[in-house]
C-alpha cells in the first residue's frame, strides 16, 4: 500500500499546482476565445521572478509569490494592450499564430537575458524538509505549501469571477461581448482584466513551482501542454472543471507509481521492467490526444 | 602620374609581406578544446578549462617546485620551442553542436590537435569529425567504452573507461563482503541493487555495464532506470527506485541532476545502505559545496582526489598550484584534463613535428611513466590492437567516500583500492531521516 498511497499523495499535490497553472489559460479563453500559446512562457517568467526575488532580496522563496503575482498581472495587461488587442481585429488563425509568436519571443528573450542554464532554489525554510505521514506517504514541505497556496489562489479567483461585480462583468463579457457592451460594460477593459488575471495567476503558480522545479528558458512548453490537457479535460470555460481535471492530470504523471504498485505490491513483477518513468509526460500528451478524440468538450462540457 | 600607382603598389606589397615575415618567427601549436562550458555539466566544464589552461601555462613558461618533465617550460622543445595555444569552444552538451564546432576548429582555426569533450555523446561525434579530417584527437575525460571501439586511427584516450570502473565497483562490493574495507567488518546484507542513470551515451552504457558485471559477480539489479539529465523533477524516479527497497543505489549523473537526485532522495527520506555514483556529477566540487552535509557517506568512483597527494608528492604539488588559482582542489575532471594536456605535450616532444602523421606515430609508441603524472596510474601507453584501439591501459580508478574531517570540512577519502585507503569507511550510509 505504501507505494500506492505515496503515488496518490504526490499526484494530488502536483495536481493542485497544475490547477493554478491551467486557471489562467481558462480565464483568458473563457472571456476572449483566445488560446494563449504563450501561457507556459508566462509561467517560466513567473518562475524566474520568484527565484530572483529570493536570490537578490535574500528572502525565502515563498515570498516570491507577491512580486510574481504583480509582475504577471502587469505582463498580462501589457500583452493585451500592446499586442493582443490588435489581433482581435484579424481572423481566428491570426490570433492563434499571434500568441504562438509571443511564445517564441518570450522564450528567446529569456534565453538571451538569463542564459540556457537551469537554475533552482537551493535553500529556503522548507527546502529539504518533508513530513512522513506513515504508510509510505512522504510529503515534501515545498510541494505541500505550493499545493495549499495554489488551492487558496484558485478559490480566490473563483470568488472573484462568481461573487464580485467585476467578476460578473467578466462573465457577461465572456457570454456575449456585444450584449455586455450595450449594457455599459467596457469590453476592452474586461479583456485586459482577463489577461491580467490570467497572467497573474500563472506567474503566481510559477513562483510556487520554482520551490521544487528548476527553471530554464525552455521549461514553458511542458507546462503549456499540461495546461492545455487540463483545460481540455475539464472543459474550456469551466473553472471548477479545471480544478478536478488538474487533479486527474496530476495523477496521470504518477502512472509510474501505480505500475510500481502493481509490480511490487500486487506482485506482477514483469511490469517492474517497463520504462515507465521515462515516459511520464508522454502519458499526458496521450491523454490530451484521447480527450480530443473521444470527448472534445471535456468532462464538464463546453462553455457555460 | 606614373609614380603614384607605383608607390601604391609598393605600399600594398609591403603590407602583405610584412606580416608573413613576422609569422616566420615563432611557431605555435594550436589545440582546439571542446568542453561543456554551459548546460547540465557546466560545473565540470569550468574545472576542465582551468586545468587545461594551467597545464599549457606550465608547459610554455615552466614552474619551479613541480617535479614533472613539462614543468621545465619552454614550450615543445623538439619543435624549436613552439608554444602551445588553446582555443576553447563550448559544446553545451550537444553532440551536433560539438561536431560543428570541431569542423570550425579544424577548417577555420586550423588547429593541429583537438582535445575534449567530457560528455561521451559529444566525444563520439567529434571523434568522427577528427577521424574524417585526419586530425589527432586526445580524449581526456569521456568514459564510455564504445569510444575506443570505433576503429578510429586518430583517437587516443588517456582516461580508463567505464568497464574498468564498473569492475572496480564490484571488486569493492566483494571486498566489502569479505571484510577487506578499512574499518568495516564483513558485510553480508547487500543483495538488492538498483540503478538510475542519465540516458545519453555515457549513462546508458554505464547502465548496461552495471548489469553485465553485476551478473558476472552474482549481484542482480532489481531496477534500472534511465532518465533525461535535463529533468527538472526526479521525484517519480526516486520513488520508483525506492519501491524495490534496494540495499545499494547506484547512479550515473551529470552535475545538475546529481544535486537534484540527492535532494530528492533526501526529501523522500531514502535509506539505502550504500549510495555510489559513477563519478561525473558526484565528483564535481559544486556537488559537495551545494549539498553540504547531505553528501556525507556517499561513495563516488573517481580518478583523482587531493588525498592522492599522501601517496604521490607530484599530485600535491600540482594541486597546490591549482588550488591557489581557482580556490578549489583538483578532482577527477580537472586532473584528467591536466593529464590529457600533459600527454599531448609529451607526444609532441616525441614527434618532433607538428604534422599529424608524426603525432600519430608518436602517440602509438609513447610510454609515459607513472611517476611523471599526478594520477595514481602506472603510466600512459595506448593500445594499437585488440578490442580497444588508442586506449590507455595503464590507468586506474579509485573509489572515494565523502566524509567530514575533524574541522567540519567535507572532503573525499580513498576507500578503494583497499591498500590505498586513507580513512575508515562509513558504513552503512547514514540515511536521510
Amino acid at each position: 500500500m505504501d507505494i500506492l498511497l505515496g503515488a496518490i499523495v504526490s499526484g494530488l499535490l502536483l495536481g493542485a499546482v497544475f490547477a493554478l497553472v491551467a486557471l489562467g489559460l481558462n480565464v483568458i479563453f473563457g472571456v476572449m476565445d483566445i488560446v494563449n500559446f504563450a501561457h507556459g512562457e508566462f509561467l517560466m517568467l513567473g518562475m524566474y521572478v520568484g527565484l530572483f526575488t529570493s536570490q537578490f532580496l535574500g528572502v525565502d522563496p515563498l515570498f516570491g509569490m507577491a512580486p510574481a503575482l504583480v509582475f504577471g498581472f502587469l505582463l498580462g495587461v501589457a500583452c493585451y494592450y500592446g499586442f493582443v488587442r490588435y489581433l482581435l481585429r484579424g481572423p481566428a488563425l491570426a490570433q492563434l499564430l499571434g500568441t504562438f509568436g509571443l511564445m517564441l519571443l518570450l522564450r528567446n528573450l529569456a534565453l538571451m537575458c538569463f542564459g540556457p542554464d537551469e537554475r533552482s532554489v537551493r535553500s529556503g525554510l522548507l527546502v529539504g524538509v518533508s513530513f512522513d505521514l506513515g504508510m509510505g506517504m512522504i510529503v515534501p514541505a515545498t510541494k505541500l505549501a505550493a499545493a495549499l497556496l495554489s488551492v487558496a489562489a484558485f478559490v480566490s479567483v473563483w470568488l472573484l469571477m462568481n461573487r464580485t461585480k467585476v467578476g460578473k462583468a467578466l462573465v457577461a463579457t465572456s457570454l456575449n461581448a456585444q450584449g455586455a457592451r450595450y449594457m455599459g460594460i467596457p469590453t476592452d477593459r474586461m479583456n485586459a482584466l482577463a489577461w491580467g488575471v490570467g497572467g497573474g495567476s500563472v506567474c503566481l503558480a510559477g513562483a510556487l513551482l520554482v520551490n521544487f522545479w528548476s527553471v530554464s528558458p525552455g521549461v514553458g512548453i511542458l507546462f503549456t501542454m499540461i495546461a492545455f490537457t487540463v483545460v481540455a479535460l475539464g472543459g474550456f470555460g469551466s473553472i471548477s472543471g479545471t480544478f478536478y481535471a488538474a487533479l486527474v492530470v496530476g495523477m496521470i504523471t504518477e502512472i509510474p507509481g501505480f505500475t510500481d504498485f502493481l509490480a511490487y505490491t500486487v506482485g506482477l513483477r514483469f511490469i517492474g521492467d517497463w520504462p515507465m518513468t521515462a515516459f511520464k509526460f508522454t502519458f499526458i500528451y496521450l491523454a490530451y490526444f484521447l480527450i480530443m478524440l473521444l470527448r472534445p468538450q471535456g468532462l464538464f462540457g463546453w462553455k457555460r | 602620374m606614373t609614380r603614384r600607382p607605383l608607390l601604391r603598389l609598393a605600399l600594398v606589397l609591403a603590407m602583405i609581406l610584412l606580416p608573413t615575415l613576422c609569422l616566420a618567427a615563432e611557431k605555435t601549436i594550436k589545440i582546439g578544446v571542446l568542453f561543456p562550458l554551459s548546460g547540465p555539466a557546466a560545473g565540470a566544464g569550468a574545472e576542465l578549462r582551468a586545468a587545461a589552461e594551467l597545464a599549457v601555462e606550465i608547459a610554455n613558461n615552466g614552474l619551479p617546485g613541480v617535479d614533472i618533465a613539462m614543468a621545465k617550460g619552454g614550450g615543445v622543445k623538439s619543435i624549436g620551442g613552439a608554444k602551445l595555444q588553446l582555443i576553447f569552444k563550448d559544446h553545451e552538451g550537444n553532440p551536433t553542436l560539438g561536431a560543428d564546432l570541431a569542423k570550425k576548429l579544424i577548417l577555420d582555426d586550423k588547429v593541429n590537435i583537438v582535445m575534449g569533450c567530457y560528455n561521451s555523446s559529444v566525444t563520439k561525434t567529434v571523434a568522427a569529425v577528427c577521424d574524417q579530417y585526419g586530425i589527432p584527437m586526445v580524449n581526456d575525460s569521456s568514459t564510455s567504452p564504445s569510444l575506443t571501439r570505433q576503429g578510429y586511427k586518430w583517437f587516443w584516450r588517456t582516461t580508463p573507461h567505464d568497464e574498468q570502473f564498473t569492475q572496480d565497483l564490484y571488486a569493492f562490493l566483494k571486498g566489502l563482503s569479505e571484510g577487506k574495507v578499512k574499518g568495516v567488518p564483513p558485510v553480508k546484507d547487500i543483495a538488492t541493487l538498483a540503478s538510475a542513470c542519465e540516458k545519453t551515451e555515457w549513462g546508458s552504457s554505464v547502465s548496461e555495464q552495471l548489469n553485465k558485471f553485476g551478473a558476472k559477480n552474482g549481484y542482480t539489479l532489481a531496477k534500472q532506470l534511465l532518465y533525461a539529465d535535463k529533468s527538472a523533477d526526479l521525484s517519480s524516479e526516486v520513488r520508483s527506485l525506492m519501491a524495490v527497497k534496494p540495499d545499494a543505489m547506484l547512479f550515473a549523473c551529470y552535475s545538475s541532476d546529481a544535486i537534484l537526485m540527492l535532494n530528492t532522495l533526501k526529501s523522500q527520506k531514502a535509506a539505502p545502505k550504500l549510495i555510489w555514483g559513477q563519478n561525473a556529477g558526484f565528483e564535481d566540487p559544486t556537488f559537495a559545496n551545494t549539498l553540504g552535509d547531505t553528501v556525507v557517506g556517499v561513495l563516488t568512483r573517481t580518478v583523482f582526489m587531493p588525498k592522492v597527494a599522501t601517496v604521490k608528492k607530484v599530485a600535491g604539488q600540482v594541486n597546490d598550484v591549482y588550488k591557489a588559482r581557482t580556490g578549489k582542489d583538483m578532482v577527477g575532471a580537472a586532473s584528467r584534463a591536466f593529464t590529457g594536456m600533459q600527454a599531448i605535450v609529451a607526444i609532441l616532444e616525441m614527434a618532433g613535428s607538428d604534422e599529424p602523421a608524426a603525432f600519430q606515430k608518436a602517440a602509438n609508441a609513447i610510454d609515459i611513466p607513472g611517476a611523471d603524472l599526478v594520477m595514481p596510474w602506472e603510466g600512459i601507453k595506448f593500445t594499437t590492437e585488440g578490442e580497444d584501439i588508442g586506449q590507455n591501459v595503464k590507468g586506474m580508478g579509485l573509489i572515494g567516500q565523502y566524509q567530514k574531517d575533524a574541522s567540519g570540512k567535507i572532503g573525499i577519502e580513498i576507500v578503494y583500492p583497499f591498500n590505498l585507503a586513507t580513512a575508515d569507511m562509513i558504513y552503512p550510509f547514514p540515511g536521510f531521516k
